[in-house]
């Protein structure tokens, strides 16, 4: 984009980086402010936040919220926990769906049809939580960290995704080419098919992971002792204490809606607890959907 | 299997031989999917029946289209469907393009630490909870208090309370939902650009196509794929708004148009255990969704041959 | 690929079993008690080594500040006293959710403890699940029969319509007759120079003033909340809403009639369809019109109508308003320029005995605080500890915390409840930080001698100017005993599906009439659509029930 032939085209071209430029600001913009306001009332005297009085910077400042969050001991033995669940998790998930969703693209695979249908069904018809939680039950997988990990195993929807891009990126030809040197497709996948597809099982991953990472209800359903909690459920404790004043309040009638502003606090601070670790995964997955990644093994 | 022919048992057998190493790729997911989808499903009887405990979950009496036919006729039922489906429909026309939208420009940024930056600020808001996105919306809208509250009475409607018109409820809900995941929903785009071969965008500047020319026949013809397959899902979803965000929306205000079948379904559940009631509720819902989805593939699937399955 | 599955499967399966085995194998089992670690071995030693304990598994539904139950004294100590040990699950937010699971899958803990954490409907819908507790009382719990004996109500609401008893009552006495005060910014009056207002005209004019005239002495005319009151949710009213207005023209609402539903002279009646009501929205009408109704009154949330309240400094902000209690809805440093007020007539001329919301059994009593599973192998332990509970010393620490840390034991001359440690601290906060509080079940008997906190006792204080109205209120015909009444579990379904119905019709009107106006020119269709939703169905079977409730008493 440097050297730019005609005079005309260049002024097309300068217009449309300004476009570009101008959307991207505006996008950050709308995006940042409201992230950013997360941030400073995360340390903000709650009644200002909610009077409006807090916009560009912290006001009232305090760390109550975090003091609040990080005193509760569970949130320790709730980050181990989503930390294991999390990568043991996402690894069976690929291990799960990555080969099903290779085997569902090929188009010579005749049962294909039959199979995907039989996966799409599932994401619209189930029995019901109470059935599935008598079958977890009689598998005694209730109260084990196994349930975070094997049920779900497979999302129809990641399996979706990953056999649309198998489906585009691998001709038909690269198999047949390659079959005919004596490759089954358990080789091809493996050493074809797999580093090819980075950018898919990047970000297969990246959802699986935050799945798992953000997973409450899991634990929430069928998870009984503390020691097994994941961090989102604790937090979630923490983090509803607000609603249940409110609620209190207006129907249950206790006390009024004393600590109000104790609890408000927390609300954006959880926000911050929570989310801070999975973010500093998105860099590591990004760099695979850099342009040109693998394009050159195609051709090789 | 009477049906089958010798010939045909053959070919079956010849087809087993050959794709043995796919079925055995494909089956951890599908005993998974088998055991934990497809054994618990008996329980979708109980929209067809009573619920007992003492005879068992699905032991109660058989009281067939009895719960479906109680919520056609229910009061609330041309409002529910009504509101549940504009709110879907707004989600998918104005939510669906978005993310695309979204990609393609960041694809054209060109200074790789700012395309950086951008992608991961869009890509934060996912992990906002949706208590909190409310929270938000009610501290940033409120027309006394909120910036956008200010900013909309700036542009000289003093007395618009965004929060409370029924006007603005679906614009609302649509805008801050594609604000909250249109740069998450952005990443699957992202990843399919990532695909394109760069000699194609040299061969385009080659033949003199400009830059829309590049992005419509370099970029987008590698998303459509994706674009299809995403479009025929979301079509799953046209009576599919999520409780959570609609519920901590709601206030009496806007309840004429933010009522929808699962908030319904919640509260109708809260009072008193209507188990078969909301079951039934919930198997219309998904039906309904469903018909769609399959009236889609099959659409796309003669126009396109892309389909799901 | 399947192999590993299968594995997994199996070494799952095998944990499972085994976790099964131990626990079950742990009640009778005596050496098992030294594997449960030093807590319990500093309890043997100061209980005297009264030998092998009880196991029990128990849930509590506690509030998300309540700390940790390992570290309430007063709970130690009940359960070392009664010879149990009871491995708590402590539940703080998403009950419905964990309970669908809990019932369904009929996998429940020995005891269930918290406000209504299992209720008739859950009883009617898993018969068999839980323990009658009749004969368990009678024979483990003299505590729950004293109750039963001197608060004979108490036995009422915790009888069910097959005179079953699953779920133990509390009775916490202390709690005032309403939920709901009337405060005015006696401030603002005295910088305006003006009376207080005694009926809705003479509060249209004060209020009026607030709007136009700076009321707080900051300056500025326009940042007055003449009036404020808490969000109205969609599914019915609440507590600290304009709906007490109707005690101005002879409503008596009960326990915030949330659905409309009240008495009148011995008739279950409904407001939603009363012209008293509609003349209520009227009114609102004309305040909203004029700008004396905070406009974002329907769509703030509860935090924030209670932040806008506290003004900022000592600059209050609202004028007029409802609330708990004066501290808790203002803050410490405005609250002194409130004060309550009684209730207002409709009309200076107007001759019906004004009433108020009366909320006394809601607040003071609840329902199943405690359930005790069928299939629990330790009924006797469990009952001889939900005994403890109800014992009058330990209620009392059950619900303010622990004595000498939250209450003081004045010797012979009874018991004070302790200020908080932390002085920046409320009561309130304190309270629920320290103990189960409201959530736990309790017996507070009428003969004990306990001083209250500051915070209670001045909720006593601002209850003062609503005595009079209370006094008139004729109990037997105007107070509809909502809490005391059990219905069947299919009237109870009838009744719910329509009175949901109804409230999503009935709470957006409201509000659009405040708001917008209309209610004359929509009423009659208004009311048609309520009847036709079903409200009459449900009158005649809630008097059916109120009848019958009468005609045992």
């Amino acid at each position: 984009m440097t050297a730019m032939p005609a005079n005309g085209r260049s002024r097309g071209e300068l217009l449309f980086n300004a476009a570009v430029v101008a959307l991207s600001l505006a996008v950050f913009l709308i995006v940042a402010y409201p992230l950013y306001f997360v941030v400073i009332a995360s340390v903000s005297d709650q009644t200002l936040v909610a009077t409006g009085q807090v916009t560009l910077f912290p006001r009232g400042f305090s760390t109550f919220g975090y003091e609040e969050i990080f005193k509760d001991p569970r949130i320790w033995t709730g980050y181990g926990n989503t930390i294991i669940y999390t990568v043991l998790g996402t690894f069976v998930n690929l291990l799960f769906t990555l080969p099903a969703a290779y085997a569902l693209s090929r188009p010579e695979f005749r049962a294909r049809r039959m199979l995907m249908f039989l996966f799409v069904f599932t994401m619209f018809f189930s029995g019901g939580l109470i059935p599935t939680y008598i079958l977890m039950k009689s598998l005694h997988l209730t109260n084990t960290m196994w349930v975070f990990i094997l049920p779900f195993s497979v999302n129809v929807f990641n399996l979706i995704i990953a056999r649309t891009f198998f489906e585009a990126s691998l001709p038909k030809e690269l198999f047949e080419s390659a079959s005919m040197d004596g490759c089954t497709h358990f080789k091809f996948f493996t050493l074809v098919a797999m580093p090819l597809s980075k950018a898919v099982v990047s970000v297969i991953a990246l959802y699986y992971l935050v799945a798992h990472w953000n997973d409450f209800f899991t634990g929430l359903v069928y998870i009984r002792s503390n020691e097994l909690q994941p961090l989102q459920i604790v937090l979630r404790d923490i983090l509803l204490s607000n609603q249940v004043f409110s609620q209190g309040a207006g129907s249950g009638g206790n006390a009024g809606g004393y600590a109000q502003q104790f609890a408000d606090q927390v609300k954006y601070g959880v926000i911050i607890v929570s989310t801070l670790p999975i973010l500093l995964v998105y860099p590591f997955i990004q760099k695979y959907f850099e342009k040109g990644v693998m394009i050159g093994s195609v051709k090789g | 299997m009477s049906s089958l022919t010798p010939k045909n048992r053959r070919a079956a057998i010849v087809n087993l031989r050959r794709d043995y190493q796919l079925w055995l790729m494909i089956l951890p997911a599908l005993i998974v999917i088998i055991l934990f989808n497809y054994v618990p499903m008996y329980g979708i009887q109980l929209a067809f029946r009573d619920y007992d405990f003492a005879k068992g979950l699905v032991g109660g009496e058989w009281r067939g289209l009895h719960y479906f036919s109680q919520f056609i006729h229910s009061f609330q039922f041309a409002d529910l469907m009504k509101n549940t489906f504009f709110i879907s429909l707004a989600t998918i026309v104005l939510g669906f393009p978005a993310p695309i939208l979204l990609a393609l420009l960041l694809n054209q940024v060109r200074w790789v630490r700012t395309k950086k930056l951008l992608q991961t600020i869009v890509y934060m808001p996912h992990f906002i909870s949706i208590v909190v996105m409310v929270g938000l919306l009610n501290v940033l809208l409120s027309p006394n208090t909120g910036i956008v509250g200010h900013l909309v009475a700036a542009m000289g409607y003093p007395d618009f309370n965004l929060l409370a018109s029924t006007h603005a409820f679906i614009p609302v809900y649509v805008l801050s939902d594609i604000w909250q995941h249109g740069g998450w929903n952005s990443i699957i785009y992202l990843a399919a650009l990532s695909t394109v071969d760069p000699s194609l965008y040299d061969a385009a500047k080659m033949d003199g196509a400009n830059k829309w020319q590049t992005i419509r026949n370099v970029d987008i013809p590698v998303l459509v794929p994706t674009i299809i397959i995403l479009f025929i899902l979301s079509m799953g979803s046209v009576l599919g708004t999520g409780f959570e965000k609609v519920f901590l929306m709601q206030n009496s205000l806007n309840l004429p148009v933010s009522e929808v079948i699962s908030t319904y379904v919640y509260k109708i559940g809260i009072v008193s255990n209507q188990f078969s009631y909301s079951a039934a509720i919930g198997l219309f819902n998904t039906l309904i969704n469903f018909v769609f989805l399959y009236v889609m593939n099959g659409i796309a699937k003669r126009n396109s041959e892309i389909s799901l399955w | 690929m399947r192999k590993v599955l299968s594995a997994i499967l199996t070494i799952s399966l095998g944990v499972g079993i085994l976790a099964g085995c131990s626990g079950s194998g742990n009640g009778g089992n005596p050496t098992a008690d030294s594997a449960v670690g030093s807590g319990s071995k500093t309890d043997t030693g100061t209980g005297g080594g009264n030998g092998a304990k009880v196991k029990l598994k128990g849930i509590m539904l506690k509030h998300p500040l309540t700390q940790a139950l390992s570290k309430m004294d007063w709970l130690t100590q009940a359960e070392e006293r009664a010879g149990v040990q009871i491995e708590w699950q402590e539940v703080t937010s998403d009950w419905g959710q964990k309970k669908g699971a809990l019932l369904a899958g009929g996998d429940i803990p020995d005891l269930i403890v918290g406000p209504n954490a299992i209720t008739d409907a859950d009883f009617a819908q898993f018969p068999g699940m839980f323990e009658d507790l009749t004969e368990l009382v009678a024979t483990y719990a003299p505590n729950v029969q004293k109750m039963f004996d001197e608060k004979p109500e108490t036995k009422i609401i915790a009888t069910q319509t097959d005179g079953k008893i699953y779920g133990l009552p509390k009775y916490q006495r202390f709690w005032p007759a309403t939920a709901t005060r009337q405060f005015i910014n006696q401030k603002w009056l005295d910088n305006l120079g003006l009376q207080m207002p005694t009926t809705w005209d003479e509060l249209f004019n004060v209020l009026m003033a607030f709007k136009e005239k700076d009321a707080n002495g900051d300056g500025k005319t326009d940042d007055e909340i003449p009036m404020d009151f808490s969000p109205v949710g969609t599914t019915g009213f609440g507590f600290f809403q304009p709906t007490v207005l109707l005690g101005s023209l002879g409503i008596t609402l009960t326990d915030g009639s949330g659905q409309g539903y009240f008495a009148e002279n011995g008739q279950v009646k409904n407001f939603l369809v009363d012209d008293r009501y509609k003349k209520m929205v009227e009114f609102l009408n004309k305040c909203w019109a004029a700008g004396l109704i905070n406009p974002e009154v329907f769509t703030q949330d509860y935090s924030k109508f209670q932040s806008v309240a506290r003004g900022s400094g000592d600059t209050g902000k609202v004028g007029f308003t409802w609330g708990w209690e004066v501290t808790d809805r203002f803050g410490n440093t405005l609250a002194p320029q409130y004060t309550s007020m009684s209730p207002l007539k409709a009309a200076a001329d107007s001759s019906v005995p004004v009433s108020w919301d009366y909320d006394y059994n809601t607040l003071n009593y609840g329902v199943n605080m405690v359930t005790l599973s069928a299939k629990s192998k330790h009924k006797d332990a469990a009952m001889k500890f939900v005994n403890e509970l109800y014992d009058p010393k330990v209620s009392m620490q059950v619900l303010f915390g622990s004595l000498g840390t939250n209450i003081k034991d004045n010797g012979g001359d009874g018991y004070a409840v302790l200020p908080p440690a932390d002085a920046s601290m409320d009561p309130g906060t304190w309270k629920w930080t320290s103990t189960w509080a409201d959530n736990g079940p309790m017996y507070i008997a009428d003969s004990l001698n306990l001083t209250l906190g500051s915070d209670m006792q001045s909720v006593g204080k601002q209850t003062e100017p609503l005595d009079q109205a209370f006094a008139a209120i004729d109990k037997e015909k105007n107070v509809l005993p909502s809490m005391f009444i059990k219905y069947s579990k299919d009237d109870n379904n009838a009744m719910s599906l329509i009175n949901t119905n109804m409230m999503n019709l009935a709470m957006a009107k409201f509000s659009q009439w405040v708001t917008k106006g209309g209610v004359d020119k929509e009423w009659d269709a208004y009311v048609k659509n309520i009847q036709k939703i079903g409200l009459d169905q449900n009158l005649s079977i809630m008097q059916k029930y109120y009848d019958d409730y009468k005609g045992k008493n």
